[in-house]
């Protein structure tokens, strides 16, 4: 017989020695249990009893009746398994048969006896999967770095030190030692594989700290945007990313979309429109029929007299047309994310709004104490256009920290993993260009300041909190798109490349390093904002019921 | 007997969700198991004086392992942190740890396992390679075996894991599959000469044919049945084996004996409330018969994954003996 103690609590809350886990005395109004918040699951401590008699009664049921709950494993589209409490909950309402099992009562005893198999009896009628209400708790994020790349040669060791200590050099304004650093690493260069691994992207970084070093004023970053389109369009055909960031967001404005006739997107990035047949062709598979549907495709303003937004507008209309979707366009140019004002969109009362941000969000993360953060700004006018989604794919780096050393090494770790992932693509010239646009982005976080720092990229935890904040709620990824992300890549990319599951997140990452992360948010009702925690994120399925 | 409520809640989501995952013809659902996993980065900053980094060690296969290193005692607080620094001390232990999961769940970044390995680093002074093996039943025996040995190998040519004495201090060391996977690694080692200094076994994943006194009394009453034990080694032994085949019954009727062999000392810890302890005290047995010298640790009323969460006393005991065990005293 197995009695709970609950008075082992209070050692289990401490954590143990060496042991990094928060105790409840951390966050008053949270009382997570600090040893599993460890084993990646948040539980409140004065929930754990609860917890544990609805395990306890899932697994009878489960041991009940295998037919019903193979079919439950098979079927059922899971969300956030972080909230084990609502995992366990949303399990247990698949089984609606409940006078067969034990009632939850104080000094719940469980009898062993209960768990060995039995024989089968039937349970009937099954229920929808109801749309479970998440707490957010507030998360402690490590500074986190990691490197997965095996390094065979010395040299190759030595190039990553020495471009430390360069940096280290820089950001204590000793550009003298900076200089013969670099030097230095130009000499070790010659003598290390410049085509791939460490050589490679050594390369690139070197490059950027000579061109802080130095002053350099180039227009790197700076080039046209036609370049940078040819560049993305590369980018996307050499690896998976940015098909990984499309997919999914596609796949949760779909579903945000469900039932609804009249719906609008707002691409805060056209580029050249990728993202979009493939919800127009899902749209026109839909069973009842498609919608309306209109896009706003927000991009720079075109050179030279042509209006590059209109003509995707109409490549993607000609498509919609051919599947029987009515459709329409309409261009916003700016040059700045910030400088789009919402009545720009003309965005109309009956319609559904989905705001897609593709890697944009970060540009807004530069402050200028002249004016509105405009993060702030912009956040603050999507949530009052209260979308029915807001995709946000963003890099899940650690860009935006104020140490130059500090941003250096993120970088240098983050974009080797990065190169090492495009290694295994056979297109040519997609792959040499596709370097060429991450070169850039280096580029501009190593060698760029100020308000020529765009690539601001902060993680999913960091993004979380501003979100939160900024008065938005999560909505839940599941276990089905999860499963289709996962089923993509095998088609489309190496092996190597692993979806992974973040908190009702879902992040893409070359072997156990996360790289980009994709989430989805919606405006929380109002009174709800406060940082750390907010009632009512969603989970994203088919029953539009938010 | 007394399960503290935190781990009680941990080890039974593992068992309802691991419920969910295996099929009963044999499949395995790799997506949702993959999605309910709760996985950690790997972190080169230093966090209670541990770092931690993942390397592939062979592109062929795609194995990784992530290396954990403590704070070297001259620099506890560096600035820049080189994560293939020689170590500096005279002697240091060189844990190589395969985690558990019965073969086929859980990864190298598994929550539980990376807490648990940066706990083996504080208590042991060692730098730990926890092994993201091949698991099964998408690849069978003896991929997981093969997956050790090739990280046993590199760890052995890696001059900035030698101790003083130009020598890498290796130990092999697991939990339930991870235990059995260290056996058969070692297995490997003495025969081809890589010294290997001692096995560490936690719950072992051992089995056979017969059903033992153990597995009828427990069955089902611990988190574990025969039932899953036997999905388990259906998944990994080749197909049409019996649980009889020597990986899963290394001193059972087909197995090899070990007399005169020069195999590593070996520390089995056993947790009374586990159903498969009759075949782990086998395993002791085999070894002892063998003129091997083996160290038990009985934990009378322990359930398997006691050692997962460091909120009892089990826990404290058996990480005392792991680092008395690696400590130079004892070579």
């Amino acid at each position: 017989m197995v009695l709970y103690d609950s008075s082992a609590l209070s050692a289990g809350s401490g954590g143990g020695s060496g042991n990094s886990s928060s105790s409840s005395s951390k966050h008053p109004q949270t009382d997570i249990d600090g040893l599993l918040a460890g084993a990646g699951y948040k539980v409140r401590s004065s929930e754990l009893t609860q917890v544990a008699q609805r395990l306890e009664r899932l697994d009878t049921a489960m041991v009940n009746s295998p037919a019903d709950f193979t079919q439950l494993a098979s079927d059922t589209v899971h969300y956030n398994p972080s909230d084990l409490a609502s995992w366990v909950d949303s399990l247990l309402s698949e089984f609606t048969h409940t006078s067969a099992l034990p009632a939850d009562g104080p000094g719940f005893l469980i009898d062993p006896g209960v768990n060995q198999t039995v024989p089968n009896s039937s349970w009937n009628d099954q229920s929808a999967p109801q749309i479970r209400r998440n707490v957010c708790f507030e998360q402690n994020q490590n500074h986190q770095v990691t490197v997965v790349t095996a390094m065979e040669e010395d040299s190759g060791i030595r190039l990553v030190h020495l471009m430390m200590t360069c940096a280290e050099s820089v950001q204590r304004g000793d550009l003298g030692m900076a200089t013969s650093f670099i030097e230095d690493m130009q000499g070790l260069l010659m003598r290390v594989n410049t085509v791939c691994g460490i050589g490679k992207v050594a390369g690139h970084f070197i490059e950027a700290l000579s061109r802080r070093i130095f002053q350099v004023v180039g227009h790197i970053s700076g080039s046209s945007a036609y370049e940078n389109e040819i560049l993305y369009h590369h980018f996307y055909e050499a690896c998976p990313y940015l098909k990984f960031a499309h997919f999914t967001a596609n796949q949760a404005i779909l579903e945000a979309f469900d039932g609804h006739d009249c719906v609008h997107v707002v691409d805060f990035n056209l580029m050249h429109g990728l993202q979009w047949p493939a919800l127009i062709q899902a749209l026109a598979l839909r069973p009842g029929g498609p919608p309306f549907l209109r896009l706003t495709g927000i991009g720079p303003p075109s050179p030279d007299g042509r209006d590059c937004l209109r003509e995707i507008g109409l490549r993607l209309a000609e498509l919609a047309r051919s599947v029987n979707v009515r459709f329409a366009f309409r261009g916003v140019a700016a040059a700045r994310l910030e400088d789009v004002k919402p009545w720009m969109l003309e965005v109309s009362a009956n319609e559904a709004v989905a705001v897609n941000s593709i890697m944009q969000l970060h540009r807004l993360l530069g402050s200028d104490s002249t004016r509105n953060s405009p993060i702030e700004t912009v956040l603050g006018w999507i949530r009052e256009l209260n979308p029915k989604i807001m995709t946000v794919v963003e890099q899940e780096a650690n860009h935006n920290q104020p140490a130059f050393l500090d941003r250096f090494t993120e970088a240098l770790y983050y974009y080797s993993t990065m190169f090492d992932s495009l290694e295994a693509c056979p297109l040519q010239p997609a792959k040499a260009l596709a370097e060429i646009y991450i070169q850039r982005e280096i580029c501009n976080v190593v060698s760029c300041e100020g308000p020529a720092l765009v690539e601001r990229h902060e993680p999913l935890a960091k993004w979380r909190t501003r979100l939160a904040g900024a008065g938005f709620r999560p909505l839940h990824l599941g276990s089905n798109a999860f499963k289709q992300a996962s089923m993509l890549l095998t088609l489309f990319s190496a092996e190597g490349y692993c979806v992974e599951e973040n908190e009702g997140c879902l992040t893409l990452g070359w072997h156990s390093r996360p790289l980009i992360a994709a989430s989805a948010w919606q405006a929380a009702p109002d009174g709800a904002s406060e940082v750390g925690l907010i009632n009512g994120g969603g989970n994203i399925n088919n029953n539009d019921a938010l | 007997m007394v399960v503290p409520l935190n781990t009680w809640v941990l080890i039974s989501n593992f068992k309802v969700a691991y419920n969910l995952l295996r099929r009963p013809d044999g499949t395995f659902n790799r997506h949702l198991a993959e999605f309910l996993d709760r996985k950690v980065p790997a972190n080169a900053n230093l966090v209670d004086g541990v770092f931690s980094f993942d390397v592939i060690i062979d592109r062929s296969t795609s194995l990784l392992s992530r290396i954990y290193r403590p704070a070297s005692a001259e620099e506890p607080q560096p600035h820049i942190i080189e994560l293939e620094k020689p170590v500096t001390s005279e002697v240091v232990p060189v844990i190589i740890f395969f985690h558990g999961g019965s073969f086929a769940h859980s990864s190298a970044n598994s929550a539980i396992y990376d807490m648990l390995c940066r706990r083996l680093v504080h208590f042991c002074k060692a730098v730990v390679v926890s092994v993201n093996y091949r698991r099964a039943p998408e690849n069978r025996y003896p991929c997981a075996y093969d997956d050790g040995w090739t990280a046993l190998t590199w760890v052995n040519s890696r001059k900035w894991l030698q101790s003083m004495d130009n020598k890498v201090h290796i130990y092999l060391a697991g939990d339930s599959s991870g235990g059995n996977i260290a056996h058969h690694v070692a297995m490997r080692a003495v025969e081809s000469g890589i010294e290997v200094l001692g096995n560490i076994l936690l719950n072992p994943m051992f089995g056979g044919q017969e059903r033992t006194e153990s597995e009828r009394r427990l069955d089902g009453k611990y988190f574990v049945t025969i039932q899953d034990r036997d999905w388990y080694w259906r998944a990994f032994l080749p197909e049409g084996e019996d649980r009889n085949h020597p990986a899963c019954n290394p001193f059972g009727p087909r197995g090899k004996s070990l007399k005169g062999i020069k195999f590593p000392k070996s520390l089995v810890v056993v947790a009374g409330l586990d159903l498969v302890q009759d075949w782990q005290l086998a395993y002791v047995e085999g070894l002892r018969n063998a003129g091997q010298e083996v160290r038990l640790l009985y934990q009378d009323q322990a359930t398997i994954g006691f050692y997962l969460l460091p909120n009892n006393n089990h826990f404290h005991t058996v990480m005392d003996e792991i680092s008395q065990f690696v400590s130079s005293n004892h070579e």
